[in-house]
């Protein structure tokens, strides 16, 4: 996952090293989440650990993507329905199984992007043609769709199509839904790369603007909001495969994590700027949050300390970002990505470090049910696959570390740095892939053998 | 034809014969189905009378409009520039008639006399905000507003039984003042252009944390003003807290939100077996304050309304006359010139916020009146409640525009339709659903924002 929000920063990159300082506060979270998590319950770094977070963050990802792909169209269309939606889609989905008429996988897809795209494209037409203020809009969407979800489905129930059963059991990276994420997260990105973004973004920022320099703005706002459908089905799909069953009551709680996670993530509600990295940085700290308060125990108020928790953090984040100008200013050449970098080996120090101490597998801490019901993670022992790991591990740091430090002090105002950084972005990629290869075998055998 | 300058009678002619044909063929579709329902004589030609005198009335309306503005226009046919004009009115009016036919095809007993009777009236009230409505400028949502409030009251007094009733206008009344103590912060708020997604939480907690106090042997009346200040100081916190982050404003509000709600049950748990609840007794004037047989100095109806009439009749003479008010609309519509004008920014945002924390902790003890057990999730509902009464009344969530008034209105106007809409016996989720559905239309009748080309 790492590697994936590293490479989504390369354009910004590429623009300039100061361009993106609204990183800084989500990334050092990021990490700190991270190096906490993994001291308290390093079970989250073993294959199944990581399998199940993806799980349980993909959906509240894609649904910060839908909500993006909106605020950046400008005018503060924060679309508060985006929660009732995917419940919608999930519930008419689970119906629809239930009565026979969705069964294959492209057709579940179809209908959950068309419903998903169909609803923005009506929404779209509302907000340009009756010209209410899309807030408004939003609300009255908001509404409507968990009346008419409890319709559809009263309580929480049903059964997902067949083929998904397997997909949220979480045991392996390498699941399906992790797939949607990483090629969703790709379409943005090739996205960002067309004269429509470029559009977007200017009509996001100035609206006039972009009218006056004969801009299509009716056509944009339409595409902005057929993406985010697209997102929502895409996100409706990995909801249900989570769940494995139908909940119409999930609206609230997901708009309002996927608004937190985007603000969290730097962007400006005003319209405009929002960045792929970001939201994906975002939703991941949320959960992180939530992962982190679930490993710490308080009885009987467990709930309400993480409310509390939950909230504080929230907050301060925000209000450290005030401090984002002061950092502009004494560190002109801060590159979100070579932070990120350095933060990330620092952090797999710490993954290394505690990873390396568990040798025996500790009963590890089975973290309680919290704001976003985490599944059970199942860890499977991999002792043996460890050793292994860390080895190739700290090979690889022997061999990046030179690599950065030289690149930091020789070439960190120049854009030359950018080749450098891939490589070392996409060594970083190879050698998860080949650990989790590693590490899926040795999770099979382990399978055969430790069966009592 | 031939002579542009008149108000050309033979265009009207022809339109006169299209307006006479379409409203004899509803009237015969109206009389079929009466006969086809085998509804008595009588009824069926009242019906056909009052569609024919309608429809044909309609008609002549637009058609005049059309002959008395088009004198000097030419080109296309009259007929044409008639449709092109007014067919966003002439469809919405086809479409209307449809969706009765339709109801009236498909629901046993629904066409009756009250029904046609109610169809009419919200045809009247669409019509009059059409004409009437357009030449309000400043007040207009107020306007429409009201005549959407008289038409949701008359309809329902007339297709429910006992909707007119006193005990139902109390309760109404009584749920009404919740929403609009509520409500008041939300408004404030938006005006400076602002959200505070904070109520709930808030209004939970002071629930929660009034009973706790008086578990706790506090007297009661300085329990709820111990319980008002917090509201207050939080509100106050927030209000620094999202000083410098007015984009962010409703994010903030909400995580120190959950940092209340969290705060208040960890605070309630402590030396407690039943984590979550507090137990007490309200005392008797709280549950008078707020509760349906509370009386009034003797007067059959809950004090709660009349506190809400005084705050409400309160802010909106000291939003329009006094000079914080008129400021605070200043701040709403332009920082800068605000600034030059020495009003501070800082001192009104945060003090706006701070009542905002202040009325929902009212709320919130109202609340405890009311149903007499603490409960955090009490506010929940109040989400986005507060949002759509604020919007329904037409203040502008940008800021600057609105006032407490239109918010008095929407919270009305939410209140009867709820009421109606339980009264014809929907459930909780229909309600909900037919609620957004109409939000829409009713912010659309005034809240439309100018086309781009108009701003450049």
């Amino acid at each position: 996952m790492s590697a994936a929000a590293a490479s989504n920063l390369a354009p910004t990159a590429v623009q300039g090293a100061r361009s993106s300082p609204h990183l800084l506060m989500p990334m050092t979270l990021l990490f700190l989440l991270l190096v906490i998590a993994v001291l308290r319950s390093p079970d989250l770094v073993t294959n199944a650990g990581l399998g199940s977070a993806v799980i349980v963050v993909a959906p509240l990802i894609l649904a910060t993507y839908a909500l993006m792909s909106t605020v950046v169209a400008g005018r503060g269309t924060v679309d508060l329905a985006i929660g009732p939606l995917i419940s919608f889609i999930n519930v008419t989905l689970i119906q629809l199984v239930a009565a026979d008429l969705l069964g294959s996988p492209i057709i579940v897809f179809a209908y959950a992007i068309a419903v998903g795209m169909a609803y923005q494209l009506v929404m779209a037409l509302i907000v340009i043609f009756i010209r209410v203020q899309p807030i408004i809009v939003s609300l009255s969407g908001y509404l409507a769709l968990s009346g008419i979800n409890l319709v559809i489905l009263p309580r929480p129930g049903g059964v997902a199509p067949e083929w998904m059963a397997t997909w949220g059991a979480g045991t392996s990276v390498f699941s399906p839904v992790m797939a949607i994420l990483i090629l969703a997260s790709v379409a943005w990105l090739l996205m960002t790369r067309t004269a429509f973004f470029t559009h977007l973004r200017l009509m996001g920022s100035d609206e006039r603007a972009a009218y006056t320099s004969g801009i299509q703005i009716t056509v944009v706002r339409i595409g902005a909001h057929l993406m985010c459908g697209f997102f929502a089905g895409l996100s409706a799909i990995c909801f249900t495969a989570l769940i494995g069953s139908g909940d119409p009551g999930q609206g609230t709680t997901y708009t309002l994590i996927a608004v937190t996670a985007l603000v969290l993530g730097g962007a400006s509600l005003g319209g405009g700027r929002a960045s792929i990295a970001g939201s994906l940085i975002g939703a991941v700290d949320l959960y992180l949050i939530t992962y982190v308060l679930s490993t710490f125990s308080f009885g009987g108020i467990q709930s309400f300390v993480t409310d509390l928790c939950y909230g504080a953090i929230l907050v301060a984040s925000l209000l450290l970002t005030l401090t984002l100008p002061f950092i502009q200013r004494h560190l002109r050449n801060f590159s979100s990505l070579l932070y990120f970098v350095a933060l990330a080996i620092v952090a797999l120090g710490v993954i290394l470090h505690s990873t390396y101490h568990y040798e025996a597998v500790s009963a590890a801490t089975q973290p309680a049910a919290g704001f976003l019901e985490i599944e059970a993670l199942r860890g499977a022992a991999l002792v043996e696959a460890r050793d292994t790991r860390i080895w190739a591990f700290i090979g690889l740091l022997l061999l990046v570390l030179p690599v950065i430090a030289r690149t930091l002090i020789v070439g960190a105002p120049r854009r030359g740095v950018g080749p450098v950084v891939y490589i070392v972005v996409l060594g970083l990629i190879l050698l998860g892939v080949y650990v989790q290869t590693h590490g899926y075998s040795i999770d099979n055998m382990t399978h055969v053998d430790g069966k009592p | 034809m031939s002579a542009p300058i008149q108000p050309a009678p033979a265009g009207s002619l022809l339109a006169r014969v299209i307006g006479l044909l379409i409203a004899v063929v509803l009237t015969a579709a109206s009389a079929g189905l009466g006969v086809y329902q085998n509804l008595p004589a009588q009824q069926v030609i009242i019906y056909s009378a009052a569609t024919l005198a309608l429809s044909a009335w309609i008609w002549r309306f637009y058609v005049i409009q059309f002959a008395g503005d088009s004198a000097g226009e030419g080109g296309a046919s009259e007929l044409r520039r008639a449709w092109r004009r007014y067919r966003s009115g002439i469809i919405g009016f086809l479409v209307l008639l449809a969706v009765f036919i339709a109801l009236s095809l498909t629901i046993d007993g629904f066409f009756n006399v009250w029904t046609v009777i109610s169809a009419l009236i919200l045809l009247l009230i669409i019509i009059l905000t059409m004409s009437v409505g357009r030449f309000m400028a400043e007040n207009r949502s107020a306007f429409i507003g009201l005549m959407v409030l008289a038409g949701l009251f008359s309809v329902g007094s007339m297709n429910i039984d006992g909707f007119a009733s006193a005990t139902n206008v109390k309760s109404m009344l009584l749920f009404a003042s919740f929403l609009g103590l509520a409500s008041i912060g939300q408004t404030l708020v938006a005006l400076v252009g602002g959200l505070d997604l904070s109520i709930p939480y808030v209004i939970g907690a002071a629930n929660v944390g009034l009973l706790y106090l008086i578990g706790l042997s506090v007297p009661p009346w300085l329990a709820v003003v111990l319980i008002v200040l917090a509201g207050g100081v939080i509100g106050v916190i927030n209000g620094i807290l999202s000083l410098r982050l007015q984009g962010q404003a409703l994010i903030v509000t909400l995580g120190a939100g959950f940092v209340v709600s969290g705060g208040t049950q960890i605070i309630t748990s402590i030396g407690s077996a039943y984590s979550g609840n507090v137990f007490g007794t309200v005392p008797d004037w709280l549950t008078n304050l707020s509760s349906m047989s509370g009386s009034t100095f003797g007067l059959p109806f809950p004090p709660v309304v009349a506190i809400w009439a005084a705050l409400a009749l309160i802010l909106v003479i000291g939003l329009r006359h006094t000079v914080h008010g008129r400021f605070l609309y200043a701040l709403g519509i332009n920082r800068t010139s605000a600034d030059r004008l020495f009003i501070s920014e800082r001192g009104y945002w945060i003090s706006i916020f701070g009542l905002s924390g202040m009325f929902s902790a009212i709320t919130g003890c109202l609340l405890l009146g009311w149903s007499g057990g603490g409960f955090i999730g009490v506010g929940s509902q109040y989400l986005f409640m507060t949002l759509a009464a604020v919007v329904v009344g037409g203040t502008s969530l940008l800021g600057g525009v609105g006032g407490y008034g239109f918010t008095v209105i929407g919270v009305l106007v939410l209140q009867v339709l709820t009421s109606f809409l339980v009264g014809i016996g929907l459930k909780f989720e229909w309600q909900q659903f037919i609620f957004g559905i109409l939000i829409l239309p009713m912010v659309a009748l005034y809240a439309r924002s100018p086309h781009i080309r108009t701003q450049i």
